[in-house]
């Protein structure tokens, strides 16, 4: 017995190595850059990383500000972007970011983008705050309803995601969630890569659920107190410049009230174009990139 | 659970450690602990069909038992029957009463007349078809006097509700399998290899060879209209290999489990698509349900002792209880009696035991004339196959039509190279294996550094290509 498992426990550690092995030079699971908070409370990247996505196709990288994507070369006539994984954007090359494709189209502005998956409203516009000292002429907020949504604690308290306190409206800022865990299984590749390929199924059921929240577009949810959170925005948060731009597809209503409120808004139509999206999630491939950022910068062409 | 799930992952080895450490040599332990272990292993499905385990369970200790004790003819029959009845009578509820019911009125709407009769909204227990079996083979060599009854209820227990083998087999004799809970149970670090060598091996079967042909099986015949004929030979051929890797490899993970705890199984598969004829074929395809019909049924019947007609009768009834066995739909009754229309013209010709030795024995390749006999033998299986995988018999019927087409000649629509040179890998390795009672029985002639890299080499072609996790095919039987 104690042969058996001397050898089990042998063959276990040259079977990890080899695993390890092949799961980093297949690059079968992508790097996952590290997250720290900020003394505002902002979660963001450790600044100037860099990995790979599945694969090994392409690089993402994290500039020197802690945000995914390149810095522009000036600040001057800037435009921010701000986002949650849509803005991210690691799924797609450097070439395919908003920043980049927008730059392409308007190329008298500099463009740079802060983006984050999971950010909401409420902790987009506390990045916005912190993005003001580059004096941007103006803020782009990628936003989809669900953004709204987690932005409001009564409605779902969720300790990884800042939101507003609508009781005594505070601000809650998010926590990194098991972050010593999650360095672990970051690191340790061949864990990571099994963790994905095999999830456990009360997990994936749970995944399951939140993307079919997305789906429901036909009514306001919680309306009062989204009502409530917007006029929380306008008081505290300074919306002149800002421009929430809304995903295809999304509560009519909503986009009306943040129209009332004080907000420019853009809303960005697919055409229920299903090239937009990747197959297997909801985030925009390289066209959908494209065609969101041409639709932006007709949008704000049109306004100058 | 399902042997290819994170959770069995994480049950093996527990339920190894506390078997062999806590439960030692103490055989009472060491059953306990395989019952309790079996009853979560089932109850992970669903904890309320436990109950129909138990209570099989405490029907044919205590028929066993009232056997032994009874002396006269006529009562050990009705404590037989009586056991048959409640076995096979939970087996016709939950498989075949709404296939009866549904054929009842199905034949009544055809001769213009309406029948009412409403169905049952019941779900099929897994594996009931299995361990109904089981224990009914206990009653059987009971009454029959090849075997003692057993006295130990707990042994008896462990013996019904083996995990390795409880929801899709091998079907183990009770003269084989009760006898093992009986004695002492040493570890055996051969067999402890063993047991995990044939394991990697039903893995690789299940998961890169059977799952992987599964989706190009299931693309074909579900859209099956839309292809040529030669696609739909090459979706056939998927699904030969997907319903042979899924369940041979269920049957090899279940002998190696068994294996790690002390137990030997019967062996279920032998290369069956090595075969030269059909009759081969059968002595080596699920071998534990083609012995079990043979002993309990097709032997009593008379066998192939009476003449032509009686030979005829028992070949149809075997075949077609057997097709019946796998599902209740006409799909299977169809297989089933294809196969004995196969197999009667060796019977009648007296051929049917020519091709009783290994294929090819002491060659390292097959003659021109093997080659061509194990083709068409698996040509054969193939068409039957088209009977087992369509949905109905239409369905079966225009895929075969469309199969042999003018387009069969024409190139296949779909060529998945990747899947096919895996096939390819496994028929070599299963080839170069088929004097063993499985694949990676004799793999020490490789020196041990060799030996690990072929087994991390499987590991990761397992972990690669690992695609969608299906359920084992025969679990709805």
């Amino acid at each position: 017995m104690k042969k058996f498992l001397k050898n089990i426990i042998l063959f276990s550690i040259v079977i990890l190595i080899i695993g390890e092995i092949t799961v980093r030079v297949t690059y079968a699971v992508c790097d996952i850059p590290q997250r720290t908070i900020d003394k505002f409370g902002i979660q963001k990247y450790l600044p100037n990383q860099e990995g790979y996505w599945v694969g090994g196709d392409h690089k993402w990288v994290i500039n020197a500000l802690g945000w995914p994507g390149e810095l522009p070369k000036s600040f001057d006539d800037l435009i921010v972007i701000i986002g949650d994984s849509y803005i991210e954007n690691f799924m797609n090359p450097n070439e395919y970011r908003q920043s980049v494709l927008l730059k392409k189209n308007i190329n008298k502005y500099n463009f740079m983008e802060a983006g984050r998956s999971g950010v909401s409203l409420i902790e987009a516009m506390e990045i916005s705050k912190q993005l003001d000292s580059l004096k941007p002429i103006q803020t782009l907020v990628y936003v989809n309803d669900n953004d709204f949504y987690e932005s409001i604690r009564e409605i779902k308290a969720l300790t990884d995601i800042t939101q507003l306190q609508l009781d005594d409206k505070t601000i809650v800022y998010g926590k990194m969630k098991s972050p010593k865990i999650k360095k672990i299984l970051y690191n340790w590749k061949l864990l990571y890569y099994l963790y994905n390929r095999f999830p456990l199924t009360s997990l994936s059921g749970k995944a399951e659920d939140s993307n079919k929240q997305k789906t429901n577009v036909d009514e306001l949810k919680s309306k009062n107190k989204v009502f409530e959170l917007l006029y929380y925005i306008k008081d505290n948060y300074d919306i002149r410049n800002k421009t929430l731009v809304f995903h295809p597809n999304m509560n009519m209503q909503l986009i009306e009230k943040c129209k009332s409120v004080g907000f420019n808004v853009i809303i960005l139509d697919s055409n229920e174009d299903n090239n937009w999206t990747f197959d297997y999630d909801s985030h925009w491939t390289y066209y959908g990139h494209e065609r969101a950022a041409q639709q932006v910068a007709d949008a704000l062409l049109i306004r100058k | 659970m399902l042997f290819n799930s994170v959770e069995f992952f994480l049950f093996l080895p527990v339920v190894f450690l506390l078997y062999w450490l806590i439960g030692g040599k103490r055989i009472k332990t060491q059953n306990v602990l395989i019952v309790i272990s079996s009853y979560i292993f089932y109850g992970w499905w669903d904890w309320r069909f436990l109950f129909l385990i138990l209570f099989s369970s405490l029907v044919d200790f205590s028929v066993g038992l009232l056997l032994n004790k009874t002396k006269k003819s006529y009562d050990r029959k009705v404590l037989l029957w009586v056991s048959i009845c409640i076995n096979l009578g939970f087996l016709g509820l939950f498989k075949y009463y709404n296939f009866f019911i549904n054929s009842l009125v199905d034949s009544f709407t055809f001769f213009g007349s309406q029948l009412s009769v409403s169905t049952l909204n019941i779900i099929l227990p897994v594996g009931i078809s299995f361990y109904t079996f089981q224990t009914l083979s206990y009653t059987i060599d009971v009454y029959n006097r090849k075997l003692e009854p057993s006295k130990d209820f707990v042994g008896f227990m462990a013996f019904v509700s083996f995990f390795p083998q409880l929801v899709a087999g091998p079907i183990e004799r009770a003269t084989n399998l009760l006898p093992q809970f009986s004695i002492e149970r040493k570890f055996s670090y051969s067999k402890g290899v063993d047991g995990l060598r044939q394991i990697l091996w039903g893995l690789f079967k299940k998961i890169v060879i059977a799952d992987n042909c599964a989706q190009y099986a299931n693309i074909i015949f579900n859209n099956h209209t839309e292809y040529n004929g030669s696609t739909l030979l090459l979706g056939a051929f998927f699904f030969a290999f997907q319903i042979y890797g899924d369940f041979s490899g269920y049957s090899d993970i279940a002998i190696g489990v068994s294996r790690l705890f002390g137990f030997d199984l019967k062996q279920n598969f032998a290369c069956p698509y090595f075969s030269r004829d059909i009759a081969e074929f059968w002595r080596r395809w699920h071998i534990s349900l083609s012995t079990w019909f043979r002993d309990y049924l097709y032997i009593p019947l008379g066998g192939s002792k009476g003449g032509v007609k009686m030979k005829i009768r028992n070949t149809l009834i075997i075949f077609i209880v057997s097709g019946f066995w796998h599902g209740a739909n006409w799909t299977f009754i169809v297989w089933g009696a294809l196969n004995a229309l196969y197999f009667l013209p060796l019977l009648l010709l007296n051929k049917n035991r020519i091709n009783t030795n290994l294929v090819a024995e002491g060659n390292y390749l097959p003659s021109i004339k093997e080659l061509g006999q194990m083709g068409f033998t698996f040509f054969l299986t193939l068409i039957a196959w088209v009977f087992f995988r369509a949905d109905n018999i239409l369905q079966a019927l225009s895929y075969l039509k469309q199969m042999f087409s003018n387009t069969l000649f024409s190139w296949v629509e779909i060529f998945p190279s990747t899947i096919l040179l895996l096939v390819l890998f496994f028929i070599f390795i299963e080839w170069f294996g088929r004097s063993n009672a499985h694949a990676f029985e004799n793999l020490n002639f490789l020196n041990k550094p060799l030996r690990w890299s072929f087994y991390a080499l499987l590991i990761v072609l397992i972990f690669s290509f690992t695609g969608e996790q299906q359920q084992f095919i025969y679990f709805q039987f």
